[in-house]
């Protein structure tokens, strides 16, 4: 579970989150929307502990993040924008190394299963990371975050630069994990994909989370006007 | 258009700042190199007024044995220290300006060490020739590893490739302005020299000034070949302080380190052994044979006859140049290797810009192991002609008042010897024109 | 597997995926190479040489024939300077410094025949030794591997992944350390295996436990060294924003502190505290023997007061009726003065060079490697005050060889002097055994740590800095 209370972030004169109150339950995906600089990485970058509030607190599964950083890295997994890992190590290779530093020490069959469910073709697993295509690395990305088995996912701009069909694909595997119990937020331009796979969405504006939607309730366009509208 | 290119290269304070570490370090080169001359001066004037003192005193304490009081007196040569001297002050502060010697046996003198306190040695001067070799190159890196790469790796080489009908140009425009930024660092630093120095606008120093501007080019020749192989802004960089390296800490010393183990210098402890039995082993031998060996070398002398006491300073005087001619053999076999050593390194510098730099500017400046072999020279010549001076007066045993002795003050020794220009340039323009060629073709197949 | 340990493996295992680094460290294993063999056969030359021209000239002196012992004191000695064993490794200031000095009576000669005498401007480029490879190229090595460490992590965005991951900081930058720190040990273990194998046969097995601690000291402070490098290469990346400006940096550092520091420094102490030139030293000499006593002087007091005292204890009225050599005592007189004056003014001589270097030493704080340069130079024996040592026994050598000659004169020779037609004063030729060969001992290394007490505190303030950087970073760093 996510949990923002009052959370602010001010740098200088400059309010980068103000005031901001969300809970993310599990098996719920909180989809972020807004422009360029309104507040939704510095949401996400407040939740993965890499930068301390101004004010309020940033809580996972209850837990607050500023007092804990690393133990609620436990409880969380994180994709960000451009997965690029190590490119001279193969897919399988790179799952390995990213578990064992979170502790986990599969087997060579559970990375590969790992992958698998992850939508990577099996052939793909001992080639090397240079030659992936960007929607195949999105998947090794998929593949670590759900190797930690945490129940949170946190995920930044993650389907920009794919094609429509990984971008698709995408959103099965986020769909099938918030199945499972997961709570995930993601921030994303896609307002198309945001409607298809969030369960709430939330258009936020110079810092601030001005409306937040049911997915739902609403039609792809009517999204679009209203986000046209807000920003 | 070239304008605005000054500007935007200026604008970057990282410029300011090298530009004025440069220059910087270009003052403080200089007021080393005034330090230098001070020294030196005041090492002449002190031998000066010591020679002077020297010599009343044992004249008047021998005032009847002239072969006593030579035996004393102590007569210098100065290597002549001229102002250019203090911007490439090279082998000067290992070996001594100044050699102090009595007529006695030669080779037991005249590689008598200076006072040196080896740290200062061993780290170098911070004289112009330093700043010039080592540190000119860097901030050359410095300006020029990212110009085209940087550009590509931030996109903006593409807008700048579609607007410019002359891409090469452009990429020539880049070079040349911060060429001409490097070249006025330079030149201003010389200026300052100039004025600072009281350095003699003579050929020596357009000769200098020649060279170090063709040192620059090449640095820059060589950077432009390596931006053509249009790789990232990192792997530049490596290139080209691996270059700097290379060039400046690697090749020298291995170079130096062959040379010392291909032209050794076994004769030098030889030569002062021999010397000393050679004259020293005469005491206990035959008078007649030592005087005979001595009106071999020197027949004018003959009129002297064979003097009939135990102890006579003919004979003594004898006896010492037995010393120098019976060690003559090593001495000269050490001259000609010191000659090779030199030679062979003036040689494969010549394939090493910054060790041909720096050997050149030794050579104009008069501070290179040449210039020492010939104050070498020019001491035997001078112990020579005192000997030749004093033999009769000490053989016919006339009083300390027969001679002049306020006509002897320090002399100078000025090496006029120059290197030919066209040696110092010719090796630098070879890589220039190298590195400029292969940097040209590869940018035209590039850009067209 | 403790994840510090799973990032060193990444690390390592990814740096040597990089065909330049093996070229690289290919290019430093040949120089070495070179380095070696030039040193180990100019040990050898010139070890050879001073051992030949040592028995030679002490073969000279003993088949010298029967003959007046002052001849003896102006036929004199050579000291040759020999080489330390672990010169092969750190050649120091030995180019600078003289292998030949000449003693006899009276007269304190300069220690001639120089390597730096006799060469050409290369030989200030530097010279190539196991020492200098270490010290200079080693951790510009360690920079260029280094750089990517973190910062590339950074660029790439696998630093957040990493994070995520609960990995922390302390434990991304000291995983990274150890990772490169593990490369630099896989040059600098090879190297320190052929030093030892070198040291060890050119003792020709007489290893001695003074050898030993200094090699074991070499390889301490050589490893701490090295691992200095590895954090600074790790902490500058990870300080900063793309890995280029951390190449960037981390070059200038390199510039700065094998370049310029050193000898900014040394230029700054040697222009606060200039020594005297030669000429005014030998002539302050003269002027403070000749203050205190001019043997050539008829009229001087000291010699006077001399002479009339002992006139006195042996109730004579002349000097030829005393009962031993009266000229022989007074040159004994004169030898005690003048080396006793020579020997202070050699000592101020020293304190401002101790001066001069002061700066260079303690440059040491703020630049580990001039600390390594002058403790390893002190090490290896082949620094100044190893040499000034040498000059020391060579002129304690010399006194105590003219003074013999004096005591024979005085003990042996006649006080009146031959007529002209009979046969001149002269002693047996057995004495000359009398006076010992010139043996030059290397002074222990404690006097290494008595003079280089600076270069080890600031190796030890490089240590609790860089652990105390570490820890400030690993709190204040930030993911972009």
């Amino acid at each position: 579970m996510l949990e923002a209370r009052s959370l602010t972030k001010r740098y200088g004169s400059h309010l980068a989150l103000d005031n901001l109150n969300l809970i993310i339950k599990p098996g719920e995906i909180f989809a972020l929307l807004g422009q360029n600089g309104a507040g939704k990485t510095t949401t996400i970058n407040l939740f993965l502990g890499f930068i301390e509030p101004t004010s309020g607190s940033a809580l996972i599964n209850g837990i607050a993040v500023e007092e804990h950083p690393q133990e609620i890295k436990k409880h969380l997994a994180y994709i960000p924008e451009t997965v690029t890992l190590y490119p001279n190590l193969t897919g399988l290779e790179n799952l390995q190394y990213f578990s064992s530093l979170a502790g986990f020490n599969y087997s060579k069959q559970q990375l590969s299963d790992l992958l698998a469910h992850a939508g990577l073709q099996s052939q793909s697993f001992d080639q090397k990371l240079a030659g992936y295509s960007k929607g195949m690395r999105q998947k090794v990305g998929i593949a670590i975050a759900v190797a930690k088995k945490a129940k949170v996912l946190l995920l930044d701009e993650p389907t920009s630069g794919l094609d429509p069909k990984a971008s698709n694909e995408f959103s099965e595997i986020i769909r099938s994990l918030a199945a499972e119990g997961t709570a995930i937020l993601m921030a994303t331009h896609d307002i198309f994909r945001a409607r298809e796979v969030a369960t709430s969405i939330g258009i936020m504006r110079q810092g601030n989370l001005v409306s937040t939607i049911s997915a739902q309730d609403i039609s792809a366009n009517e999204l679009e006007q209203l986000y046209l509208q807000t920003v | 258009m070239f304008k605005l290119a000054f500007k935007n290269f200026l604008s970057s304070s990282g410029v300011k700042i090298g530009i004025a570490f440069l220059i910087i370090t270009g003052l403080v080169s200089l007021v080393v190199g005034n330090q230098f001359l001070a020294k030196q001066a005041e090492n002449v004037e002190a031998t000066a007024a010591y020679q002077k003192a020297h010599i009343s005193k044992n004249v008047q304490y021998h005032p009847d044995e002239l072969g006593l009081l030579l035996y004393y007196v102590k007569f210098s040569l100065v290597n002549q220290t001229e102002p250019i001297n203090s911007l490439s002050i090279g082998q000067r502060d290992v070996n001594p300006s100044i050699q102090s010697v009595t007529i006695r046996g030669l080779e037991g003198q005249k590689y008598d060490a200076d006072l040196q306190n080896p740290s200062n040695l061993l780290l170098g001067n911070i004289d112009f020739s330093f700043v010039l070799i080592y540190l000119f190159p860097l901030f050359i890196i410095a300006f020029t590893y990212n110009i085209i790469s940087e550009e590509r790796e931030s996109g903006t080489w593409k807008i700048a490739a579609v607007q410019s009908s002359n891409l090469f140009g452009l990429i020539l425009k880049l070079f040349t302005v911060r060429f001409l930024v490097v070249v006025f660092t330079l030149f201003l630093t010389l200026f300052l020299a100039v004025i600072f120095l009281k350095i003699p606008l003579n050929t020596r120093f357009w000769l200098f000034g020649g060279v170090s501007f063709l040192y620059i080019l090449f640095w820059f020749a060589l950077s432009f070949w390596v931006a053509s192989m249009s790789k990232s802004s990192s792997y530049n960089a490596v290139t080209l302080l691996s270059a700097w390296i290379l060039l400046i800490i690697v090749l020298p010393a291995m170079v130096n380190s062959y040379l010392v183990s291909a032209y050794p210098v076994p004769e030098a402890m030889e030569t002062t052994v021999k010397q000393r039995n050679g004259y020293h082993e005469k005491w206990d031998m035959d008078k007649k044979a030592t005087i005979d060996k001595f009106y071999n070398h020197y027949p004018q002398f003959k009129t002297f006859g064979y003097p009939k006491e135990d102890f006579n300073w003919l004979w003594y005087y004898a006896m010492q140049q037995m010393g120098d001619d019976e060690a003559a053999s090593e001495s000269k076999a050490l001259r000609e290797k010191l000659e090779m050593r030199n030679r062979a390194s003036t040689r494969i510098a010549s394939f090493i810009p910054s060790v041909h730099m720096q050997i050149q500017l030794n050579e104009i400046a008069g501070s290179g192991l040449s210039n020492q072999l010939r104050f070498m020279d020019e001491t035997g010549r001078f112990h020579e002609q005192l000997r030749l001076q004093f033999y009769p007066a000490i053989f016919k045993e006339s009083p300390a008042s027969s001679q002049q002795w306020e006509k002897f003050e320090i002399e100078n020794f000025s090496d006029n010897s120059m290197t030919s220009a066209t040696s110092a340039a010719l090796p630098l323009v070879v890589a220039i024109l190298l590195f400029s060629v292969l940097g040209w073709v590869r940018f035209r197949t590039m850009v067209s | 597997m403790p994840p510090q340990l799973l990032i060193a493996r990444n690390f390592r295992s990814n740096a040597l995926k990089n065909r330049a680094v093996y070229l690289l460290i290919l290019f430093i294993g040949i120089l070495i190479t070179y380095a070696v063999i030039t040193s180990w056969s100019g040990f050898v030359k010139q070890n050879e040489s001073t051992a030949h021209h040592q028995t030679e000239t002490r073969h000279d002196w003993l088949d010298n024939p029967d003959k007046h012992p002052h001849r003896m004191a102006h036929y004199g000695n050579f000291a040759f300077r020999p080489k330390a064993p672990l010169s092969i490794f750190d050649s120091g200031m030995e180019s600078f410094f003289g292998n030949t000095i000449f003693l006899e009576a009276h007269k304190q000669n300069s220690v001639n025949f120089s390597e730096a005498g006799f060469s050409t401007g290369m030989l200030r480029f530097g010279e190539i030794s196991v020492a200098m490879v270490l010290q200079i190229l080693l951790p510009l090595l360690l920079f260029f591997i280094g750089f990517t460490s973190i910062a590339a992590e950074r660029e790439n965005g696998t630093l957040k992944i990493i994070l995520t991951q609960g990995i922390s900081w302390k434990q991304l930058i000291l995983g990274k350390i150890i990772g490169l720190a593990q490369i630099a040990m896989g040059v600098f273990v090879p190297v320190m295996l052929v030093t030892f194998v070198l040291w060890f046969f050119l003792q020709d097995g007489h290893i001695t436990s003074d050898e030993t601690v200094r090699l074991l000291l070499v390889f301490l402070s050589y490893g701490i060294y090295l691992l200095l490098f590895c954090v600074i290469a790790v902490l500058v990346s990870a300080a900063s924003k793309t890995s280029k400006s951390a190449l960037i940096s981390l070059i200038g550092l390199w510039l700065m502190l094998t370049i310029v520091l050193p000898r900014a420094s040394q230029a700054l102490g040697s222009y606060l505290y200039p020594a005297p030139v030669k000429v005014t030293f030998l002539a302050n000499i003269e002027k403070d023997v000749l203050k205190e006593g001019d043997s050539h002087n008829p009229d001087d007091i000291h010699y006077k007061a001399l002479k009339d005292s002992l006139l006195t204890a042996y109730g004579v009225d002349s000097t030829s009726q005393l009962p031993f050599n009266y000229s022989g005592f007074v040159m004994a007189e004169g030898e005690k003065i003048s080396a006793r004056i020579y020997n202070s003014h050699f000592d101020n001589l020293l304190r401002v060079y101790d001066a001069q270097n002061s700066f260079l030493k303690a440059t040491a704080f703020l630049d580990p490697f001039v600390a390594i340069k002058n403790l390893s130079m002190s090490l290896a024996g082949t620094d100044y005050r190893t040499y000034t040592d040498f000059q020391k026994q060579a002129e304690a050598y010399r006194y105590a060889m003219a003074q013999k000659m004096n005591e024979l004169q005085i003990k042996y020779i006649s006080n009146k002097k031959p007529g002209p037609d009979e046969k001149p004063v002269v002693i047996d030729q057995k004495h000359w055994e009398e006076v010992p060969e010139f043996k030059y001992v290397q002074p222990m290394v404690n006097t290494v740590f008595e003079h280089e007490t600076t270069s080890f505190f600031a190796l030890l303030f490089w240590i609790g800095l860089l652990y105390f950087m570490i820890e400030i970073l690993s709190k204040e760093l930030k993911v972009n």
